[in-house]
């Protein structure tokens, strides 16, 4: 009952949209807090492995911090760590399985990194950080906000270092190989780091310096 | 406040949540893994036999073309793939293999002519090895250098090398720089599955 009420003012009061806004952009996971860096750097090869793997993050994100949050007040506090990876575990497990079972080529693409999300620190961040003081429905908002944010940043990074390092987009040709010559670095691990890097940095030149910084 | 009874219960009854929820997906998804993973061994055994498929064809015809062209046969303990034309005469003879790599399980496919002695193909189809390194071995710039290799080395003992330098032997292959390690798996796993069909014959 109080969960309704205090999330309902919660949304009313902008406290919904500020969630979102935070995790998706003030405050994005890869690119501000810079964290997920690993699954960002390994799979963003092809912009469609980049599009699943921001799919996953954003179901474990949602599912995992919807209940955390729903459990935050029956968990003891001395394992709700554990409880925590449990929980996310659980969603990984069940999205690694789906991918197996119906999308079987995607799933040898992305090899083991789908069941590495479970070790992701952004789902276990913004588990400890943002669920487990916060009700359901603001902490499904936040889980949506910072798995778009990852998402989107992934995909950035996929379409780049697919469209240099291959000269396609999707699989189909954009660049067309009678003028272009694929650059491999950009496909191989180096490029990742060259392509994040470059990405951070545009991000934070378009947010703008942090106020709380200058102080 | 809440005792150490209540944790452990807590604790119990999420694990047990968890796991009864996975079991479910497991045993739900169960049937469409395994069809995969046979459409995936059933791909492999066409494409290292050299058995003419269309790209893009679905599990179902991959199977009927298996079924149409591949003679599943024992030999010892050992199940080999032939590749026989309707007059029965033997095109290719696959000859599975495993082992552990350096990182995780490797599954693949040798295929021999049917002299039984020189290698036609070899392919890949499960592989955890380091991308860049010893993941290379199932790029074709790899499993090409085993095409028309002896099982036999020249003191007529059977086995293959791969080892650095021993791409001129008869029966040897280049090792892949920096791979080293899951070159030697490879190198054990395909000899050992060889040792088993030049034994039986």
């Amino acid at each position: 009952m109080a969960d309704g009420c205090n999330s309902c003012k919660g949304l009313c009061g902008g406290k919904g949209l500020t969630t979102m806004k935070e995790g998706a952009w003030t405050n994005n996971p890869l690119a501000i807090q810079v964290l997920g860096i690993c699954s960002a750097l390994a799979v963003t090869n092809k912009l469609m492995n980049s599009l699943v793997m921001g799919v996953a993050l954003i179901f474990v994100c949602v599912g995992s911090n919807l209940l955390v949050s729903l459990l935050r007040k029956h968990t003891p506090h001395r394992i709700r760590m554990i409880a925590e990876v449990a929980i996310i575990a659980t969603f990984v497990i069940l999205f690694d399985q789906f991918l197996r079972a119906f999308y079987w080529d995607m799933s040898k693409q992305l090899g083991p990194y789908v069941g590495l999300i479970i070790t992701n620190c952004i789902v276990m961040g913004r588990a400890e950080a943002f669920a487990l003081q916060n009700p359901p429905i603001l902490s499904i908002l936040d889980g949506i906000a910072n798995g778009v944010g990852y998402a989107v940043i992934l995909a950035i990074i996929g379409f780049f270092r697919e469209l240099l390092g291959t000269g396609q987009i999707m699989g189909y040709e954009v660049l067309s190989s009678s003028w272009y010559t694929p650059n491999q670095l950009m496909v191989l691990a180096p490029g990742a780091f060259i392509a994040l890097g470059f990405v951070i940095a545009v991000f934070n030149v378009l947010k703008g310096p942090d106020p709380e910084e200058n102080k | 406040m809440k005792g150490n009874a209540y944790t452990l219960i807590y604790a119990l009854l999420l694990g047990t949540a968890c796991a009864l929820l996975l079991t479910a997906a497991s045993e739900f998804t169960k049937p469409y893994r395994v069809a995969n993973a046979e459409a995936e061994e059933t791909f492999n055994i066409l494409k290292v036999l050299g058995i003419p498929f269309e790209e893009g064809t679905d599990a179902a015809g991959l199977l009927a073309i298996s079924k149409e062209n591949v003679k599943e046969k024992k030999s010892g303990d050992v199940t080999l793939y032939e590749y026989a034309l309707a007059g029965g005469k033997v095109i290719a003879v696959a000859l599975p293999f495993e082992g552990q790599g350096l990182w995780g399980p490797i599954k693949g496919f040798l295929a021999l002519e049917p002299d039984m002695r020189t290698i036609k193909g070899v392919t890949f189809y499960q592989q955890e090895e380091t991308p860049g390194l010893g993941g290379e071995i199932s790029t074709e710039s790899f499993t090409t250098l085993f095409s028309g290799k002896s099982i036999i080395n020249e003191l007529g003992q059977p086995g293959i090398s791969i080892k650095a330098g021993a791409g001129n032997d008869v029966n040897g292959v280049d090792v892949i720089s920096g791979a080293t390690m899951t070159c030697d798996k490879v190198q054990e796993m395909i000899n050992e599955a060889v040792v088993k069909i030049v034994d039986t014959e």
